[in-house]
């Protein structure tokens, strides 16, 4: 059904697409263009020279290693929340918060109506799409997701905030789609943290993607999916990108109880481990995979976005990913 | 009622401003094999000094070490202790936090201190009394997984962790801790659970020599368990006020055995509550239960919040009590 949009798109994929979450690590210049411009060193300019510089890296990249549907790498992002809140007007940037060992990000606060004032990502989109000839993701954060990772001090309620973000984060939607993207992938990992909240999460992304003519990814990662499949399948996507390598794969029973009714970007490598999985140990998750879902509906991918790997685990965490898929379809042609 | 102003249990280990990264930074270097481990302990050591100053300067009268040194609620504990192997991500209730879960091998036990050393610096450093926070066994079981029926099944897991976390409340207890919080989030979750739950904190309760020990449940709603808790062989029940619409009702219509730790200031939200709709929520406590002494704090751990404000959070409870005080008996 999904193949058959993508080919109405005007994409015709091979089987097993390959791609990635969205994010890749900086390389080191950028972190030093981006510390330097925090230190007021360098201009704004010489900043996105860097990150047109890391974005193009990127792209190269994909296209060396044979992935289908590339992504820009986020190269301009700070992080997944924080870079919209930082675009869309509501919202002051919130001092840092640990996401987990090591890690933390500026957790927005909301203080004001949200309100879409111009494109956020669509020059980005642009900028990569004329380095490569081969299907572009366009990606951004889902409104269930910048609301459940920012503090709300301006709505009175969580449904209120979710609901005026997915109304001004469709018009992103639709401007990436004036550009000409036709795949776009809207991530909402918190969509599984309360699973009573998962209709919330429904009623924003019909409100994000409804009517539009674009094949759509929702990437959704490290919660407790069993409290809510197979509800969440009512979102309004095409494609569900999930992290399994992570959890052992535990879906996979899920899916066995209640058939897996779209496609699945499959995640074949945990991102949150310096050890880069061998070919076997990729191809066997896939074969698992393949017991319980049509080869038809399988993408090809990494956990969730690679930045916390560094550039040379990235890459190879990718080469794996590429190397598994070619040599399943490879033997599917056989 | 006597308030007495308390910390939930952790605090931000980091900061916007460069003498608040010193972790971050030592810590990243230290994965890059640029730093050492004693590189890495001065700096949890730094920051928790400052953990504590901050909590003193707000006014607190019980402080926490802020839990600096924890990698998560979970692993922290589980990964000192012998059977078990830390595995991968998972989210922390509903929070946007992820901890690392427990693989169960064989039966968890404590082969050395998990938190003594932690307490005794924050005791020497602090100029509060010091409160020692620990995930309780129920919590760390429920976020455990068992791997090829190495603990003998859940219950077999519960009571090895209990044991293990025993041993380290009775070490606690003679190293001179007066307060020993054990955090149980998880029954808000399974609250059929309970006798489960009674049965470990009892195990607890007959090692805590002449320490008070706190159960404390956040992330969820304690009324449908409410009048259970009040049988539990603990002093101190803290309490999250922020999930729960009917739960000032509840304890003001039926009072309460324990002392309470009455987490009414969001520990989740920037926001800033107004005092003077709390002050009147404490009234209606203090009057309703007759309360003659509780502990005010947030309803959570301050780790949720950037650094500026947790701090301004925990100088509310000041604002907070001072409105109370303040108001019409």
């Amino acid at each position: 059904m999904s193949r058959a949009k993508l080919q109405g798109l005007g994409i015709d994929l091979p089987l097993y697409p390959t791609t990635s979450v969205g994010s890749f690590p900086k390389p080191d210049f950028l972190l030093k263009a981006r510390a330097d411009f925090a230190r007021k060193k360098i201009s704004r300019g010489a900043l996105e020279k860097a990150e047109r510089q890391a974005t193009e890296f990127w792209i190269r990249k994909q296209e060396e290693l044979g992935v289908d549907v590339l992504v820009d790498g986020e190269m301009y992002r700070s992080d997944m929340v924080a870079y919209f809140a930082e675009y869309l007007s509501g919202f002051e940037e919130g001092g840092l918060v640990r996401s987990y060992g090591n890690r933390y990000y500026h957790k927005p606060i909301i203080t004001g109506e949200v309100r879409w004032e111009e494109p956020i990502t669509v020059e980005w989109w642009k900028y990569a799409r004329g380095l490569t000839s081969k299907p572009l993701k366009g990606m951004l954060t889902g409104p269930y997701t910048v609301m459940d990772w920012s503090f709300i001090e301006y709505y009175p309620d969580r449904r209120s905030a979710c609901l005026a973000l997915a109304k001004e984060i469709r018009k992103e939607v639709e401007a990436l789609i004036e550009e000409g993207a036709k795949i776009i992938q809207i991530d909402e990992p918190a969509t599984s943290v309360r699973p009573e909240e998962l209709p919330v999460a429904i009623e924003a992304m019909h409100v994000v993607t409804d009517g539009l003519p674009a094949y759509f990814i929702t990437h959704i990662c490290y919660g407790a999916f069993e409290n809510i499949y197979p509800d969440m399948l009512d979102l309004p996507v095409d494609n569900f990108d999930l992290e399994m390598s992570n959890s052992g794969l535990d879906m996979l029973k899920l899916f066995k109880q209640r058939r897996f009714t779209k496609d699945l970007s499959l995640g074949v490598v945990d991102v949150h481990t310096h050890v880069v999985e061998g070919e076997p140990v990729v191809e066997q998750r896939l074969r698992e995979a393949l017991e319980v879902l049509p080869k038809e509906a399988i993408w090809v991918d990494p956990d969730c976005g690679l930045k916390t790997r560094t550039v040379d685990e990235a890459i190879a965490k990718m080469q794996a990913v590429v190397t598994a898929a070619k040599a399943l379809r490879k033997n599917s042609d056989e | 009622m006597e308030l007495t102003l308390c910390n939930h249990s952790s605090y931000p280990r980091i900061g916007d401003d460069a003498e608040h990264q010193l972790l971050r930074r030592t810590l990243a270097q230290w994965d890059k094999g640029e730093r050492t481990e004693e590189a890495v302990q001065a700096a949890q050591d730094r920051m928790t000094e400052l953990a504590l100053a901050e909590q003193a300067a707000a006014g607190l009268d019980l402080v926490t070490d802020g839990q600096i040194r924890w990698s998560d609620p979970i692993s922290h504990l589980a990964a000192k202790l012998s059977g078990v192997r830390i595995n991968g991500l998972l989210r922390f209730f509903d929070t946007n936090f992820y901890f690392r879960q427990p693989v169960v091998q064989d039966k968890p036990a404590r082969t050395a201190p998990l938190l003594l050393d932690e307490f005794k610096f924050a005791r020497e450093k602090s100029l509060r009394p010091v409160k020692v926070v620990l995930t309780g066994p129920y919590t760390l079981a429920r976020h455990s997984i068992e791997e090829n029926g190495g603990a003998g099944g859940f219950d077999r897991m519960l009571e090895a962790y209990t044991a293990a976390l025993a041993t380290e409340v009775a070490a606690l207890a003679a190293a001179g801790a007066t307060v020993i919080q054990v955090e149980e989030p998880a029954l808000l979750k399974y609250p059929d659970d309970f006798p489960r739950l009674e049965q470990s904190l009892t195990a607890l309760a007959m090692s805590k020599a002449s320490a008070q020990l706190a159960l404390v449940l956040y992330f969820g709603d304690p009324v449908p368990i409410y009048d259970h808790l009040q049988t539990l062989p603990v002093d101190l029940l803290g309490l999250d006020f922020t999930y729960s619409p009917g739960l000032i009702d509840r304890v003001a219509s039926i009072g309460t055995a324990r002392t309470l730790a009455l987490g009414l200031v969001d520990g989740r939200n920037t926001r800033l509550e107004d005092p003077a709709a709390l002050a009147r929520q404490l009234e209606k406590l203090a009057h309703g239960a007759d309360l003659k002494r509780a502990y005010l704090s947030p309803s959570c751990g301050l780790e949720y919040l950037p650094r500026d404000r947790a701090r301004q959070k925990l100088r509310h409870l000041t604002a907070i009590r001072n409105t109370f005080l303040g108001s019409p008996a």
